[in-house]
């Protein structure tokens, strides 16, 4: 009893400083008889969300009166959205984009205008189409997922059925499977970069830059976050059939090597069973600060952890790389635990970000949740930014660190190890090698610390577990121990 | 010779794993008309050998149809005529998946059929047997599945048959109650991957139709119901949407239209606008838009197609495929040879079908 008081009384002195206590995390009540496998998130100009399931129903909710009213029915297996304005919708769904337009103002969609299907189709339920997104010129991008061998074609297909895409594991024998596409404002859609899996997350970065994450599998040996331009080929090889003056032949008969040396490899590792499973949405913190520290940051969702993951973006000559950090990690507040299953991610103009839960027939969660900044609680001591240095790397954080625990050399562990590329499902951790840290410096300010690696190499990830790192004298305590950098290129 | 060795496994590797599995069922007939079993089940993609015994006085034959086929088949087959009798009463359509001859009483005969997972009717196509004497063969590996023999709409029970003009409703699938006229886009067979089902308003379940987005048509109609959606929307989305109801109609032909005399380019879908909820589609070929409305006929079997077409200088006309039992007849024009040549100038067609 005494020894509980105790506990109780140092508890109000100290509390434990977990993220929760810096965001909540609430669940979006949905319509009895939804099935809420979220397909697409999108905040129309009036403030309403616009959200697309599984079933085919495209629902508007007002989140002032918590109202949902049904906008489009009947979509097969929508997968995205974006508000185009306060009636009209872009949908992505697997035969086609649709425009939904609701022409005579009653709430409801009555125009279904098909905006591009120029993609083929086998009838393989792998064959997902993901996106759209749309870029500052107007260029509308989707992405279209490879077949899936667990499973057969139709006998009638739509599109060009080329035999050397059936091949492989995840395989392409209809036009652009495994493609990013564009379409450009005057209506044309051209294939835009190839030699994608599972391409179910696309966004753009604070400076419009595309990117798309793609799913760990064969020829992913973890899951991905690549920086998509156009024309290039981004490692999963049966796509390249679609690839104008690609010679006739099966991808898969071209060397590892020649195919790694047409590659681009990604900018960002998630390594897999540490950060990620099945990456998904990435969103651009663009609240100015509503939702927390992170403004201008890409945050991006997973099927199977209960936690999004920041990016900490890194240019190296030119060549994008940088790491990845879990956020608001297994967290809750008020018995609301943050679920799986986070396959679609939209701001709302509050700058709460929503999180659109689906399971399709793999793991995850049905729903939607709503992650918001509780504005006046601080903020949370986290990584900020991690840069690669000509001996090292620069760890900045949100606050100043405690000197102490910020010079002490046991706080920082390093592991570095690559993926495979190759045909195989996945990959092991390869070359594990613990690296050392030398030497620590701290910046005036407290919030930079650099520290010094022996013998750091490219084509490689490193990954850093941080120990117990505090501020404001041990009252923050570190929100994430594990960040993971790729090291694409060396700095000179 | 270790790269042969490869390559032998590889082409192994791809080859089905499962044995191939031999099932063998006897059916025989009884009273009034029956098939004495009238539910098969078996495993997916077994060859199936069925013995067909006729115990009864008069000839039948015993015909295996494609799922969701049986009443076309034996429309079709009562539209053989006299030809009837010298191709046993079947007809020679895709629906026939296998058929025995005609079987004399106290004959035999048998069939054999490999099936995939799938619900296949069967049937005796002599004339006026076909509505009575009939059954089901389901392949599946979830026979536990399977609704009771009572509630099961593919074998005859003529206490039920009052009934179940009422049970078309769908269960609670979206937040709110399916109204007809309705659309799903979703994966049907005997369809492209691209395709639209539309359950039409009506008596005794209603019409549907599938409309094929890929290849701008119409492909093929049934009544009695609508779709049933459970196993596409389970999962990932592999297995199909089912059909509720019999199909009556299929277009066997290609897309309906010839525009001008050269050489035809692929139709284009443009999607769709809803008219009081029915689906105007909206395609596009050789530069000539068209719009078609498709609505059911007021009574009996049929639908009413409305055409509407965007201004040209170019010959536009129809092109059908015949099926038997089945009647069209155009607005404008008279159908000879299958073809209708729209009058220069015209904007609006009506092509209505009925069974």
């Amino acid at each position: 009893m005494l020894a509980s008081l105790l506990l109780s009384a140092l508890l109000t002195v100290f509390p434990t400083d977990t993220i929760s206590d810096y965001y909540e995390v609430e669940t979006i009540p949905t319509p009895p008889g939804l099935v809420a496998e979220t397909g697409g998130l999108s905040f129309l100009p009036d403030g309403r969300m616009a959200a697309c399931f599984h079933r085919g129903e495209v629902m508007l909710y007002n989140p002032k009166t918590k109202i949902w009213k049904l906008f489009a029915e009947g979509l097969h297996d929508p997968l995205g959205v974006i508000a185009i304005n306060n009636r009209e919708l872009l949908v992505i769904q697997r035969p086609e984009l649709t425009r939904l337009t609701d022409t005579n103002g009653d709430g409801l969609a009555d125009k279904y205008e098909t905006v591009t299907d120029q993609f083929g189709m086998s009838g393989n339920y792998h064959e997902f189409a993901f996106g759209p997104v749309r870029d500052a010129k107007g260029n509308i991008y989707i992405s279209l997922n490879t077949a899936s061998n667990g499973a057969g074609i139709r006998d009638e297909v739509r599109g060009q059925y080329d035999a050397l895409g059936r091949q492989g594991r995840m395989y392409a024998c209809v036009p652009y499977r495994g493609w990013v596409m564009q379409l450009t404002p005057d209506g044309k859609l051209k294939p835009y970069a190839c030699g994608f899996r599972s391409p179910n997350g696309l966004g753009f970065d604070a400076q419009g830059r595309l990117f798309v994450t793609d799913n760990q599998g064969d020829w992913l040996g973890t899951s991905k976050l690549f920086h998509v331009e156009e024309g290039k080929f981004y490692g999963h090889p049966t796509s390249l059939v679609w690839r104008p003056g690609f010679p006739d032949v099966d991808p898969l008969t071209l060397s590892v090597k020649s195919l790694d040396s047409m590659r681009t490899v990604e900018s960002i590792a998630f390594p897999h069973e540490l950060m990620a499973h099945s990456p998904t949405q990435i969103v651009l913190d663009n609240t100015g600060g509503k939702f927390g520290p992170f403004a201008n940051q890409l945050f991006v969702g997973d099927m199977d952890f209960a936690h999004l993951l920041r990016i900490l973006p890194d240019e190296v000559d030119g060549q994008i790389q940088g790491a990845c950090v879990p956020f608001y990690s297994k967290a809750g507040s008020k018995g609301v635990a943050m679920r799986i299953g986070n396959n679609r991610l939209a701001f709302a103009p509050d700058g709460s970000l929503y999180l659109g839960q689906t399971d399709h027939g793999w793991l995850g969660a049905k729903g939607i949740q709503r992650l918001r900044y509780k504005a006046g609680s601080g903020v949370p001591l986290d990584i900020m930014a991690m840069k690669l240095t000509p001996n090292g790397f620069n760890l900045t954080f949100t606050q100043p660190i405690d000197e102490a625990t910020a010079r002490d050399l046991t706080n920082y562990n390093f592991r570095s190890y690559y993926y495979e590329y190759h045909r195989a499902y996945g990959s092991p951790q390869m070359d594990v090698q613990a690296v050392p840290v030398s030497s620590i410096q701290l910046s005036a300010d407290r919030k930079t610390v650099s520290l010094t690696l022996g013998g750091l190499k490219s084509n490689r990830i490193y990954e850093l577990t941080l120990g117990n790192l505090q501020a404001n004298n041990g009252q923050k305590k570190l929100m994430n121990h594990l960040v993971c950098y790729t090291l694409n290129r060396l700095m000179k | 010779m270790s790269k042969l060795l490869l390559i032998v496994s590889l082409l192994l590797s791809t080859l089905p794993t499962h044995a191939q599995r031999d099932t063998l069922i006897t059916i025989t007939t009884s009273a009034g008309l029956q098939f004495d079993q009238k539910r098969l089940v078996i495993k997916p993609n077994s060859r199936l050998r069925l013995i067909f015994r006729n115990k009864d006085d008069m000839a039948h034959n015993l015909v295996v149809t494609r799922p969701n086929s049986r009443l076309r088949v034996v429309e079709f087959a009562l539209a053989l005529g006299n030809k009837g009798p010298a191709q046993h009463h079947v007809p020679i359509i895709d629906d026939v998946l296998a058929h025995t001859v005609s079987v004399e009483p106290g004959n035999i005969d048998s069939l054999v059929v490999t099936l995939p997972e799938g619900a296949y009717p069967f049937v005796c196509t002599y004339p006026g047997h076909g509505s009575v004497m009939y059954g089901i063969i389901y392949a599946t590996n979830e026979p536990k599945r399977l609704p009771p023999l009572n509630d099961d709409l593919n074998i005859p029970n003529p206490d039920r048959i009052a009934e179940a003009s009422h049970q078309h409703h769908q269960p609670a699938n979206h937040p709110y109650a399916l109204t007809l006229p309705a659309v799903y886009r979703t994966f049907m067979p005997d369809c492209g991957p691209a395709a639209i089902a539309v359950g039409l308003p009506g008596s005794e379940g209603g019409q549907s139709y599938v409309f094929d987005a890929g290849q701008c048509r119409l492909r093929y109609a049934w009544s009695g119901g609508f779709v049933d959606n459970a196993e596409q929307w389970d999962g990932k989305g592999q297995r199909l949407t089912k059909i509720v109801g019999e199909i009556y109609y299929r277009d066997t032909g290609g897309f309906p239209w010839k525009i001008g005399s050269g050489t035809q380019q692929a139709p284009q879908f443009k999607g769709y606008q809803l008219v009081n909820r029915y689906p105007e589609f909206r395609y596009s070929i050789n530069g000539v838009e068209i719009r078609e409305l498709i609505k059911p006929l007021s009574t009996g079997r049929g639908l009413v197609r409305t055409f509407a077409f965007s201004p040209t200088k170019q010959a536009i006309t129809l092109i059908t495929t015949a099926q038997p039992g089945i009647r069209l007849r155009p607005s404008i024009g008279q159908l000879k040879n299958g073809e209708v040549r729209l009058p220069a100038g015209t904007r609006q067609f009506t092509l209505t079908m009925s069974k």
